[in-house]
């Protein structure tokens, strides 16, 4: 069914409405967090578009702390799971016990039963840990022996990886970092920003504790709100034609790119390159998708879905790059 | 006298008559040979051995015959084979003849003998017969070459000079050949081949006068009268993209509105009327993609918006930049 003028009309009003949560939301993790709104913005994102979201970024950069927080303000349960090479799918999942007094076998959840999960350094595990963790991303329910468990809702998996000391790591595979629907690379405080986190360190009991703002029952509310954000066909068009742009840039008059890429986005692609932006205009407090809600989380959506061939790499060109040529050679609806 | 005659007679008929199948039997039976073409070589002196069996057609025509040719390994004591024809069949009367030919050499001085070879013969008297036949030996003088020891020791020679002979290059020379023959022919197929008429040159135009014209067919068209709002607003900000494209350098149609406000920042003139395309770039973004229907006064508003960008940033003397492919029309100027 078309939505007419006024439907939409409608729809950003109330848009408008619900997504005030988001000011409030920043606010409070304002008050522990310094700088990084990129990253927690990435993650409010996630948590809307209902996406898991993979970190790229050296140690220190408080991505624990961001989704710990983020949890306490949405009074979710929150979960880590440092991943080591000996960590087993059991560790992660959950096990049976058996029961010497009852005499039975008993099902002992896992860490990965919570709101929020942050699953560190995820490229330390081996494949089997990796995969129980990513089908359960995506499944969102958990088979422990004969019983099956849903997992709780909201669910968001935050995974780190660090860009350095790659020895001993096991790469995740091209097809299970497509089930992120977004790869978020993190960088350094500016020099304000770091000089405020100095003095916030110094004297913790000057910063207020995170309160719960809102409820998982809300998030879940403002999902189905993100769902209904209006996009038009002009940017469902200019969605395809960056991700086709990425499978085929000789059609873009992008011929140079041709040899630099081994595989283009996936249709999973475009699927959450329009969820991620339906999501980032609810944040903007808009009922409609702009070309820049688009363009705003095309890198973190498209990064990791694009395969770079050995002549790029030689060349030190990035995913980053080629988005980049992508992005200015796509004509903007 | 006569009598002993007849007796001779009858003696020599008998002798005869005895001696006749013993021919036929000879005929019919299987020879094998071995024969060199010469018993006499210098060490490391090639010599043709030439390996043959003989048998009749009654018994090569049976099915289940078959015979298998010496197998002679690639080297042996004193001897060693360097190359070995493929058995040949030939067929003579009523015989059928298998041969095959191996070049052997020895690089040992002495008398050796060549040992006799095996022809295994399967099926020649009888179904499953198995008969193995032996050639005879043959024996070699292996001699060195005799050094003359009285005579100093000679120099090696130097390279020799090879005479030359036209047949050695023709294969150049034919190669040349076709490449003149094929430039030749291309040289004559492009000068008979009908000039290209020449291009039409369009009148070109400057973006200011394109913009402008493309700016009245679109009143003209009177698109968002015929409701057709999110079309008017499409094409209109599509003018003014492709006009700040040409005109400034601004690739603004792969911009985004708020994009393109940061990115004219740096043309002056352009930058003046900056309030002006944020107001009409918002509203033509309500109406590409939040179908918002602004009123009849708003699209006249956002037209004359972009007519007052374009003339505030005219250019004044020579153009810019210039666009071909217009129409041969003179567009109207005024604001």
């Amino acid at each position: 069914m078309e939505n007419t003028s006024s439907d939409i009309r409608q729809l950003n009003e109330k848009i408008h409405q619900a997504s005030a949560f988001v000011d409030l939301l920043n606010m409070e993790l304002g008050k522990v967090i310094v700088g990084q709104r990129y990253m927690v913005e990435r993650l409010l994102i996630g948590l809307l578009a209902q996406g898991h979201v993979l970190l790229e970024g050296v140690p220190g950069l408080a991505k624990t702390l961001s989704i710990k927080s983020l949890s306490s303000a949405i009074n979710a349960k929150f979960s880590r799971i440092q991943f080591t090479p000996d960590l087993l799918p059991a560790d992660v999942v959950g096990t049976m016990i058996y029961n010497q007094q009852k005499n039975e076998f008993v099902v002992r959840k896992g860490p990965i039963f919570a709101n929020f999960i942050l699953a560190d350094e995820i490229n330390r595990a081996p494949a089997k840990v990796q995969s129980a963790l990513l089908e359960a991303m995506q499944e969102r329910q958990i088979t422990i022996g004969d019983n099956t468990f849903k997992l709780d809702d909201p669910f968001l998996v935050l995974a780190t990886q660090n860009p350095i000391e790659q020895e001993g790591t096991y790469t995740l595979p091209e097809a299970q970092v497509d089930r992120f629907m977004l790869k978020v690379v993190i960088g350094y405080p500016t020099k304000e920003e770091e000089r405020h986190i100095i003095r916030q360190n110094l004297n913790p009991e000057a910063s207020a504790p995170i309160r719960a703002v809102i409820q998982p029952a809300d998030i879940l509310e403002a999902r189905k709100l993100v769902r209904e954000v209006y996009m038009d066909e002009k940017i469902e068009k200019y969605i395809i034609d960056i991700v086709f742009a990425t499978r085929n840039p000789e059609e873009y008059k992008l011929q140079k790119l041709k040899p630099l890429i081994s595989y283009g986005g996936s249709p999973r692609a475009s699927i959450n390159l329009a969820l991620a932006a339906k999501a980032y205009a609810f944040m903007k407090r808009r009922g409609y998708v702009i070309p820049e809600d688009v363009r705003s989380i095309c890198f973190d959506v498209m990064r990791h879905r694009v395969g770079l061939t050995y002549e790029a790499e030689a060349e030190n060109v990035t995913s980053e790059n080629i988005l980049s040529e992508i992005l200015n050679a796509v004509e903007v609806p | 006298m006569y009598k002993q005659q007849v007796i001779r007679r009858i003696l020599l008929s008998f002798f005869i008559g005895l001696l006749f199948p013993l021919g036929l039997l000879a005929q019919n039976t299987l020879e094998v040979t071995a024969r060199a073409d010469s018993s006499s070589i210098r060490i490391g002196e090639q010599v043709k051995l030439h390996l043959k069996a003989t048998v009749p057609a009654a018994v090569f025509n049976k099915p289940e015959f078959r015979l298998l040719l010496p197998v002679v390994p690639d080297s042996m004591d004193h001897f060693e084979v360097v190359t070995r024809s493929n058995p040949d069949t030939l067929t003579q009367q009523d015989m059928k003849v298998l041969q095959q030919t191996l070049t052997i050499t020895s690089f040992d001085s002495g008398h050796w003998e060549f040992p006799p070879l095996k022809f295994e013969v399967y099926g020649a008297t009888g179904a499953n017969s198995v008969d193995t036949l032996f050639s005879q030996p043959l024996a070699f003088d292996v001699n060195t070459v005799a050094v003359d020891t009285t005579k100093a020791f000679k120099p090696i020679k130097t390279v020799q000079a090879v005479p030359w002979n036209i047949w050695d290059y023709w294969p150049y020379m034919a190669g040349g050949g076709a490449i003149v023959l094929i430039a030749l022919g291309l040289w004559l197929y492009f000068r008979k081949r009908p000039e290209k008429k020449p291009v039409e040159k369009l009148p070109l135009v400057t973006p200011y006068d394109l913009a402008r014209q493309q700016l009245k067919s679109l009143k003209e068209e009177q698109l968002w009268q015929q409701g057709d709002i999110k079309q008017y607003y499409t094409r209109l900000t599509d003018i003014l993209r492709t006009y700040f494209e040409h005109q400034f350098g601004i690739a603004a149609l792969e911009q985004t509105s708020e994009e393109l406000l940061k990115n004219i920042k740096p043309v002056t003139k352009l930058n003046q009327q900056r309030d002006k395309l944020r107001s009409l770039l918002a509203i033509a973004d309500l109406a590409k993609f939040a179908k918002l229907q602004p009123t009849a006064d708003e699209h006249v508003d956002c037209m004359v918006k972009a007519e007052e960008i374009l003339e505030w940033t005219r250019p004044k003397e020579e153009p810019a930049a210039q666009t071909p492919g217009a129409p041969d029309e003179k567009p109207q100027t005024g604001a």
